[in-house]
């Protein structure tokens, strides 16, 4: 008897919770954390994603945006690890370096990322170019690796640019390259066709929308692709001889694999940890079902100017999952990701 | 098919006479006016990102008037806060305090209004004027300039501390060299080392130039008001001039405006130099080269003309790059290519080719724009610049309201009302002890650039790059005016003591 009445109550709460869980919404406002300032990519693909999210959540909450921007995103995951209360009515979209600040121990990291609850990304494929500029004369990777002292530029320490240029140069096995830092992605335009830069790194859409003389007249030569996820060919430089074919280690391929990895997580949109699982699993199906919508689709690719690249949120809790490799290929990131001189092969 | 630019020129201004057309830009006219007057922070990238959604799906004319409208008229009516408040504007703004407000504080508000907006409308018209001539030669004028050259530009704003440090030379130096150490504080992005950063991840991007501006000029005339004023009963101050003598002086220093107008239109093109330092260097421009620096800093009319008329056509110089080249200069030009974007152009040389109609409707509206904000502020200055006839009791309280919210939004981080308080105090008491506040915004503002231009300058020629020839032109044209000026100081020292107040030193604002 004791039984059956527990398993009646029990089901009565379940179900009591259930229907509460639907209609928790009602009525309430979403905060969503954007960690840069209005007007950035991050920030347009979060505008798009809100309006069509709220349609997709039971009950229809209003959602706004604050913004958090600063210290590549560790401000804003901060907040939400230590601040923001796990009711499932904050979310947050920091940009996406915050995962990989995490596994490389960096300062101002108080978080984490084992312990968020993912909710999804829509960026979660890139392709990057390293190209030369052809006045340098590296014509082919022959002539690239004979070179001495290629200057590649880049925006910062530990940008993704510089991050790429740095494990080009590795995996090409290039003698003494200087990496410039400081400039925005236009000064690098610049400076490559001023004779200031010798190579860069840069993402394919990019590079075909912001600087398309670069590849229709030949200015530029093209000498690798780095693909996020691995195999995903890009349609107009899948000819591109892919980065980890230049690795001769297993230690570079690891490396590579671990760029790889935290990449193509995107920018996820998280929420704190203790987030009641019933909210979590609506947000995280209401995520699901705008990135199926057609609609928002084509608001993605109008304001962010890029086709939609969804990644689910058990994609990102593997692809972090991925990212706990070795003791030694951290060492060996945390190199690319610095200053310092390279290390050879 | 291609179509002729005078042809272009024409269809694009046809395209713009239509009712909603117009409505939309005044309605642009409408929110850039608030977010000029409303307290800093609110600036064009938040009403842009808030617009955007709503306006890609009007049609492209439609939406660009409203874009334009009200980036255009936000720029010219930002001089409200600095004159009338002693509050900085946005970035492109600030140095506008430094004269504007003894001016304000003189009673003679309307006239430096009126002379912001006329010299903010004739920078406007200048700036569209040079983006018109632009179109066909765009491309090599912004690669002209490598890293060395640009230093060496920076190197030339820094010598400006000889005008800015007024009479105390020394202070001035002390100054300039905290606002450079202050730049440095943060991650830095050429090695990667964290500097002045004691874990703190607030610190790690540095502290923003806007909160600093905003707490050494703003807080101290708040505070200036608050510890001096208030419990006296205020004696109105007199309301002089018109702003129509602001309009007749701008006239008459025209020669001015259309230098500074084009310092504004070559720091709007040259990517990477930012609309912090365009009204500083054409402030430090119109005090470098006049043959009266004492007067800035005590009300001299032409302390406003010259940043105003170089921040309004800075705008022209930022659609050069956005529209012929697809280079966004800032977060407000980068939204506009998305609004771009998503109606179907491509900016860029392609652009030029297939829809150069649009890039003169753009050049058409800013200019219109440009007047029609000009005249809007005019109407409203009339009533505004009434408000130094405000009890202090009022004033000082709103001061610190806008002081306040414009602080949180810049990051919105609570954080930073500490700070803005915080370097409040620091300001209250260098122009206690006349330590000139603009010499430590130089050091800050050009800090940061320098280090980057002298580190890519290095780093991509070693020490080669100092015998560019360039490079030598502009050192000496650097040395010769720092040299003039330094000189026309000691002469003016040994004609008379009391002309040493100079540009930004102990001046009605820094008593």
């Amino acid at each position: 008897m004791i039984t059956i009445v527990s398993a009646a109550i029990l089901l009565l709460i379940f179900v009591a919770e259930a229907a509460i869980g639907q209609s928790f919404y009602e009525g309430k406002t979403i905060t969503m954390i954007a960690g840069t300032e209005p007007g950035g990519t991050l920030d347009m693909r979060t505008r798009a994603l809100t309006h069509f999210l709220k349609k997709h959540i039971p009950g229809e909450p209003t959602i706004i945006t604050e913004y958090m921007p600063g210290a590549g995103g560790r401000k804003a995951a901060n907040f939400m690890y230590r601040v923001a209360r796990p009711d499932g009515l904050t979310m947050a979209t920091p940009v996406s370096g915050f995962l990989i600040l995490a596994v490389l121990k960096e300062p101002g990291v108080d978080y984490d990322i084992g312990k968020f609850i993912y909710l999804g990304a829509p960026d979660g494929v890139a392709h990057y170019i390293f190209h030369s500029r052809k006045e340098a004369g590296l014509s082919d990777l022959d002539k690239l690796r004979a070179a001495s002292g290629v200057r590649i530029g880049a925006q910062a320490v530990g940008h993704t640019i510089y991050v790429v240029g740095r494990l080009f140069a590795y995996a090409l096995g290039l003698k003494d390259a200087r990496f410039v830092t400081g400039y925005s992605g236009v000064e690098l335009d610049g400076a490559l066709v001023r004779g200031e830069l010798d190579a860069r790194p840069n993402l394919a859409e990019t590079l075909v929308r912001r600087t398309p003389e670069f590849v229709e007249k030949g200015l530029m030569d093209l000498h690798g692709i780095l693909e996020a996820p691995a195999g995903k060919k890009h349609p107009r430089f899948s000819y591109l001889p892919e980065i980890a074919s230049f690795a001769r280690s297993e230690r570079a391929r690891g490396v590579i694999e671990m760029f790889r990895a935290s990449r193509v997580t995107g920018g996820p949109y998280i929420l704190p940890p203790g987030t009641p699982k019933e909210r979590a699993d609506i947000l995280k199906e209401a995520v699901r079902k705008t990135f199926n919508d057609p609609a928002y689709q084509t608001e993605y690719k109008k304001l962010v100017g890029d086709d939609l690249a969804p990644v689910t949120a058990d994609e990102i809790e593997k692809a972090i999952g991925a990212l706990r490799p070795d003791s030694e290929i951290i060492e060996l990131y945390k190199k690319m990701v610095g200053p310092g001189p390279l290390p050879s092969q | 098919m291609e179509i002729s630019l005078f042809d272009a020129a024409a269809k694009g201004f046809l395209s713009l006479l239509q009712l909603k057309v117009f409505l939309a830009m005044m309605i642009g006219v409408s929110i850039g006016t608030f977010t000029a007057v409303a307290p800093q922070g609110l600036g064009m990238p938040l009403v842009y990102a808030i617009a955007l959604p709503i306006v890609i799906k009007w049609e492209p004319i439609t939406g660009i008037a409203l874009l334009i409208g009200a980036s255009s008229v936000s720029a010219i009516c930002a001089a409200y806060l600095p004159i009338l408040f002693g509050i900085p504007g946005g970035s492109g703004s600030q140095a506008t305090v430094l004269d504007g407000y003894p001016m304000g504080k003189r009673g003679e508000g309307r006239r430096a209004l009126g002379a912001s907006f006329m010299a903010g409308g004739m920078g406007c018209l200048i700036g569209t004027f040079t983006l018109a001539l632009a179109i066909p030669a765009a491309r090599p004028l912004i690669y002209l300039m490598g890293s060395p050259e640009l230093f060496v530009v920076m190197l030339w704003g820094l010598s400006m501390v000889a005008v800015l440090a007024g009479r105390r030379p020394i202070k001035g130096l002390i100054a300039a060299a905290f606002g450079l150490l202050l730049a440095t504080v943060g991650q830095q992005a050429q090695s990667g080392v964290m500097r002045f950063v004691f874990d703190q991840p607030y610190l790690l991007d540095g502290i923003s130039i806007s909160i600093i501006a905003l707490a050494l000029f703003g807080i101290p005339s708040a505070l200036d008001l608050a510890l001096t004023k208030l419990g006296v009963e205020q004696q109105p101050v007199p309301l002089k001039g018109s702003l129509f003598d602001g309009v007749k002086d701008t006239l008459r220093n025209w020669w001015l405006v259309v230098r500074c107008s084009f310092v504004g239109v070559w720091v709007g093109i040259v990517p990477g130099l930012g609309s912090q330092v365009v009204d500083w260097l054409a402030y430090g421009h119109a005090a470098q080269t006049s043959k009266s620096p004492k007067n800035f800093g005590q009300g001299d009319v032409r302390g406003v003309i010259a940043p105003e008329s170089a921040n309004d056509a800075k705008d022209g110089g930022d659609l050069v790059t956005t529209l012929l080249l697809g280079f966004p200069q800032g977060v407000t030009t980068a939204l506009f290519i998305v609004a771009l974007l998503a109606w179907g152009y491509l900016p860029g040389p392609e652009m030029v080719k297939k829809n150069p109609e649009i890039i003169y409707s753009v050049v058409w509206l800013q200019g219109i724009s440009g007047i029609v904000g000009t005249l809007v502020g005019f109407f409203l200055a009339a009533q505004l610049a009434k408000l130094a006839e405000v009890r202090y009791t009022f004033m000082v309280p709103i001061m610190f309201i806008f002081i306040l919210m414009g602080a949180f939004s810049v990051n919105r981080d609570p954080v930073d009302l500490l700070v803005v308080i915080a370097f409040g105090i620091l300001g209250y008491f260098m122009r206690r002890f006349g330590y000139p506040r603009p010499a430590m915004i130089l050091g800050l503002v050009l800090g940061d650039l320098m280090e980057k231009y002298l580190y890519r300058s290095v780093a991509s020629y070693g020490f080669s790059w100092l015998a560019r020839p360039a490079v030598i032109v502009l050192l000496i044209l650097a040395a010769a005016s720092f040299i003039l000026t330094l000189r026309g100081r000691l002469k003016g020292r040994q004609e008379t003591p009391a002309s040493l107040g100079g540009a930004m030193a102990r001046t009605a604002d820094e008593s």
